[in-house]
């Protein structure tokens, strides 16, 4: 077990970690960070630093509904013949921390459920017939990697410390540096720097009551969350809690510039939604202006403040802004690449939130609950139709209507009968269909790939499924059936050749049926991504006979326009990504997209970004 | 252990937020007695007071914020207040961007409730009317005599409806307990049955369930709520004022379920450093300590709740010109809106507004203030449309208040 003291490198997260050690009010701290970076040990050590017998419960990733909010205890219920309540593990981290590993990949229904314990402080179980409140005030400490996807910003909203997602490229090289130390290292070390770390902690928790922030100190950490586009008023409270954590952790009795930059680093930055403007004569202002000796004042005594003259209010009221100025751009600059928006969660978000592609059905995913429910059509889940089965016995064996059934067998009704649901995360099908005729080797397709790659890359993010088609020759041909497999995508696109005629009607007729088969394996999104000049020449004739004549013009924009009608109007989304080259094209490409009822992308303008946003935005 | 943790793991049994302290020591002196009207054949009522929802006993689960110590957020207030004055309006959805205080708003609004009367311990909180019809309905049950029922006062109700509820505790189920050691068939009053002439609110309402979302259409339908298992059939009314919150990013609500809210608040962050300051304040202020700050309100929060009551005391008398409801048809023809909820709705509210605003008459004056909560979710989507929908029910509404100052 590493200790956290032993951790070198994190600085970040362990400073974050701390500050939530002496306030719990924070709620919570998450940590993205790449594999390997520690993230997960240093996570589990974050109980060395937390007094003694403090409850520290990690979350399985798997974790049932009534596992994670609670329910009846089978084995203890027909033992004693009482109903005998469980709690869930959310109320088991009652008074302590909730930890749990890759928190990105958990389902949304237990995010819901996390989201509801917090924002109580108790867990509300209405269920299976029990109607209890279970105490649940916990910190939630989460750590995942970004490339799994992003936290649910419902979640992290709640939660008052984000850790920036920055240099995970120095984390690699800090582990081993975990190891060279802790190679020398004898126990007695840790064991006193541990002491030491907690006792100041513990000294600063008991200083947290007596540190105070000025009103001007607020406005500016607000006044910095609006210029950031943070959303939602929240997040005030967490900024000046932290800054006054920090304070306390230095054991002072002020907030001071370096307690609020270090909010606005945890708090604020990871959720930005734009950069701020630095005004242009903000740097003729000189740069220290801060009124120290106005602090002092006012820690004194806060109320005597009302009792200042108006002037001197309004000279303090001119003065903030340049000290909030300075404040956030030091803070962001400091240390921040130049676009924040890379590390911001909140401005990736917008287009990944919501549950989309994930819905709860009767035949496969993850088992999340049970439910009456018709026996025939689904899957019945036995344990908890005992469940419900076994309080009835008695009552049920002096019912007359039953007397004629054995007396040894369990008597259950189709009252009793719960069936099962799932959770099915991989609910969106894209199917590629890629023109690899003779013009597209004219016309691009390189880019065309890069444009898939990215897609493809997105797609395994979200756990989506992905199919492609190429088309070339006579007819279309499947690459690769629906699968999560994006690797196996990507390397069948790499020795994709080109040359040959543009079967299109073909492509779509082959989509539609693949479409057609993943509908009843329970798919219910799909998407086309359409990725052709638009000018097929090969009729459908030809993928039933090979000998078949070529068909005329006016077939094949028939075939094309029936075909494209049909399949919006069964609901498939599509989007074309035109490769043709702007001084052959004709506008078959556009008018392919409306038949369809897609957006239409002119690749050699789109980036491959819009064309993402595109694809997952419909 | 962490200063404001209570430490040790306790269990409650749960019961329905209420008024805190005064309002729960009015109550609490008259301890519920049994109800006599018992019911025939197997299947008891549950009336023991052991069992029944005991409104007033509720532990304090962490204090709620006060509802008039909320900054901002006017509109969301207003709908909620409008609903208390006339629970016909049909209740409030909440949406808006996170962090922005609606389930703290929605949680606050116990506080300032006003009372209903029940028969003691009626664990389903019907009327005098309700609950002598529900009993003599019940095989071989004789005459109630109104005189001989005790009458007590609750406040209204508001009930909670988490994400992870089942089905049979929303709607109520037979009581296990008894089952098992009495082998005796009682039914269980569910959320549902709490919830009748009361509120029901549900956080993140764009989350639950499917199955949940068709119970909650029916009963709102019907105003009644039906259970049928291991043999028992109970019929309870179930009216309650439907309260939804949820962020719009998260997911889209069923239209059927979007249609059933007579209003629709939206809630965005708020921009006023001033305000803003002044809820880190505040929030501060009642972390630190909850009584005080409590205390603080107290009289505001009995201004409210007295208001309140005063509007629904004059909600009967409040009258409105027939020229009036011209021009609120005249809107919603105008805006397109299929049905008649919309007209309804707004008229339900003009009266309630009118009232919270001591008056009598509604005027277009009021129907222009809450236009926008009644009919913004009933408006027609539009893809082409780029107009926001609250600029366009102006537009309309200007229209149609220049063609009355014309006249």
């Amino acid at each position: 077990m590493i200790a956290f003291t032993d951790i070198v490198g994190m600085d970040l997260a362990k400073q974050a970690l701390m500050l939530l050690a002496v306030d719990s009010e924070l709620g919570g701290v998450v940590i993205p960070s790449a594999v390997g970076s520690g993230k997960s040990t240093l996570a589990r050590a974050f109980a060395d630093i937390l007094p003694e017998g403090t409850p520290f419960v990690e979350l399985p990733l798997n974790v049932t509904e009534d596992r994670l909010i609670g329910g009846v205890d089978l084995e203890a219920t027909l033992a004693t013949g009482v109903r005998v309540v469980q709690h869930g593990v959310l109320s088991k981290a009652h008074g302590g921390v909730l930890y749990v590993d890759s928190i990105s990949l958990l389902d949304s229904s237990a995010v819901s459920h996390i989201m509801d314990a917090i924002s109580r402080g108790e867990v509300l179980v209405e269920r299976e017939g029990l109607s209890e409140v279970h105490p649940a005030k916990f910190m939630l400490v989460g750590t995942y990697d970004p490339t799994d996807g992003e936290v649910r910003m419902g979640l992290l909203d709640r939660i008052g410390i984000i850790v920036p997602f920055t240099a995970q490229n120095d984390y690699r090289a800090r582990k081993k540096i975990v190891n060279v130390v802790l190679g020398k290292r004898n126990e007695e070390d840790t064991r006193d720097e541990l002491k030491m770390l907690s006792g100041f902690i513990q000294a600063a928790r008991e200083q947290l009551p007596h540190v105070s922030i000025t009103k001007e100190q607020v406005q500016a950490l607000v006044q910095t969350a609006i210029s950031l586009g943070v959303e939602g008023n929240r997040v005030d409270i967490f900024t000046v809690r932290a800054a006054i954590a920090a304070a306390a952790l230095a054991q002072r009795s002020d907030v001071d510039e370096e307690d609020m930059k270090l909010a606005i680093k945890l708090v604020l930055i990871p959720r930005a939604t734009r950069m701020p403007e630095r005004e242009a004569d903000s740097n003729d202002a000189p740069p220290e202006e801060e009124p120290p000796p106005q602090d002092e004042q006012e820690s004194e005594d806060e109320e005597s403040n009302a009792d200042t003259p108006d002037a001197e209010a309004e000279e303090e009221q001119k003065e903030t802004p340049d000290m909030i100025e300075e404040l956030m751009m030091d803070a962001i600059e400091m240390e921040l690449p130049d676009n924040i928006l890379n590390i911001s969660l909140a401005s990736k978000k917008k287009t990944t939130t919501g549950s989309r592609g994930e819905a709860l059905n009767n035949k496969r995913g993850r088992f999340v609950r049970a439910q009456p429910g018709e026996m025939r059509t689904n899957k019945v889940a036995l344990i908890p139709t005992l469940i419900s089965a076994a309080p009835w016995q008695e009552t049920r064996r002096r019912d007359s209507k039953m007397a004629n059934r054995p007396k040894t067998a369990l008597l259950i009704t189709k009252d009793d009968v719960k069936i099962k649901r799932f959770r099915d995360k991989s609910g969106t099908l894209f199917i590629f269909m890629v023109d690899a005729s003779g013009s597209m080797a004219l016309n691009r397709m390189r880019q065309a790939k890069g444009a898939v790659a990215s897609l493809l890359q997105n797609a395994y993010v979200h756990r989506d499924q992905v199919a492609l088609i190429s088309f070339r020759g006579k007819q279309a041909q499947v690459l690769l059936p629906p699968s999560q497999s994006v690797d196996r995508a990507k390397r069948e696109l790499d020795v994709l050749p080109t040359g040959g005629g543009t079967p299109l009607a073909s492509a779509l007729y082959l989509g539609w049926e693949t479409a057609k088969q993943a509908r009843t394996k329970g798919i219910s999104q799909i998407m086309f991504v359409l990725i052709t000049d638009g000018r097929g020449n090969i009729g459908l004739q030809a993928t039933f006979d090979p000998n078949a004549e070529k068909a005329p013009k006016e077939v094949l924009e028939k075939e094309i326009e029936s075909l494209s009608l049909s399949i919006q109007a069964d609901g498939v989304a599509s989007i074309v990504i035109d490769t043709q080259m702007n001084y052959l094209s004709r506008g078959e490409a556009p008018k392919l997209a409306q038949k369809l009822g897609g957006r239409y992308f002119y690749l050699p303008n789109a980036k491959a970004e819009q064309i993402v946003e595109a694809a997952l935005s419909f | 252990m962490i200063s404001s943790f209570t430490g040790r793991q306790v269990s409650t049994k749960r019961s329905i937020m209420t008024q805190t302290e005064t309002v729960a020591k009015k109550t609490a002196a008259k301890k519920p007695a049994v109800v006599k009207a018992k019911a025939s054949s197997t299947v008891t009522a549950t009336p023991e007071p052991k069992k029944a929802v005991k409104p007033a006993a509720k532990k304090k689960s962490g204090q709620a914020f006060p509802f008039t110590a909320i900054v901002g957020q006017e509109e969301m207030k207003l709908s909620l207040i409008l609903n208390i004055i006339d629970p016909r309006i049909g209740g409030v959805l909440v949406m808006g961007h996170r962090g922005t205080g609606k389930s703290t708003t929605v949680r606050a609004l116990a506080e300032v409730l006003p009372f209903i009367e029940r028969v003691e311990g009626d664990t389903y909180n019907r009327t005098v009317d309700q609950f002598i019809e529900g009993e003599e309905a019940k095989k071989g049950h004789k005459a109630i005599d109104p005189a001989s029922l005790k009458i007590e006062k609750i406040p209204v109700p508001v009930v909670d409806l988490p994400l992870g509820a089942t089905e049979d505790r929303v709607c109520g189920t037979i009581d296990i307990e008894q089952a098992l050691t009495s082998g005796v068939k009682a039914f269980e009053p569910g959320l549902l049955a709490q919830a009748n002439r009361g509120f029901l609110y549900i956080d993140e309402v764009n989350l639950l369930d499917d199955h949940l979302v068709d119970v909650l259409l029916d009963v709102a339908a019907s105003g009644q709520n039906v259970v049928e298992r291991e043999g028992i059939s109970i019929r309870h009314p179930a009216r309650f004022v439907l309260v939804g919150s949820g962020n719009p990013e998260e997911g889209e609500l069923r239209p059927q379920l979007l249609d059933r809210f007579g209003l629709h608040a939206r809630i965005i962050t708020i921009l006023d450093i001033a305000k803003r300051v002044d809820i880190v304040k505040r929030r501060r202020e009642f972390d630190d300590d909850p009584d005080a700050f409590m205390k603080k309100y107290n009289r505001e929060q009995q201004k409210l709740q007295k208001k309140i009551q005063t509007a629904k005391e004059l909600l009967p008398t409040v009258t409105m010109d027939d020229a009036v409801l011209t021009d609120i048809a005249k809107l919603c023809m105008n805006l397109g809106i299929d049905g008649h909820r919309g007209e309804l709705t707004i008229t339900r509210t003009a009266f309630a507004h009118a009232a919270f605003r001591g008056e009598t008459v509604v005027t277009m004056k009021h129907v222009k203030e809450i236009a926008g909560l009644c009919l913004r979710h009933r408006l027609r989507k539009d893809p082409l449309e780029t107009l926001d929908v609250g600029e366009k029910i102006d537009r309309e509404l200007a229209k149609i208040l220049g063609e009355a100052e014309a006249v």
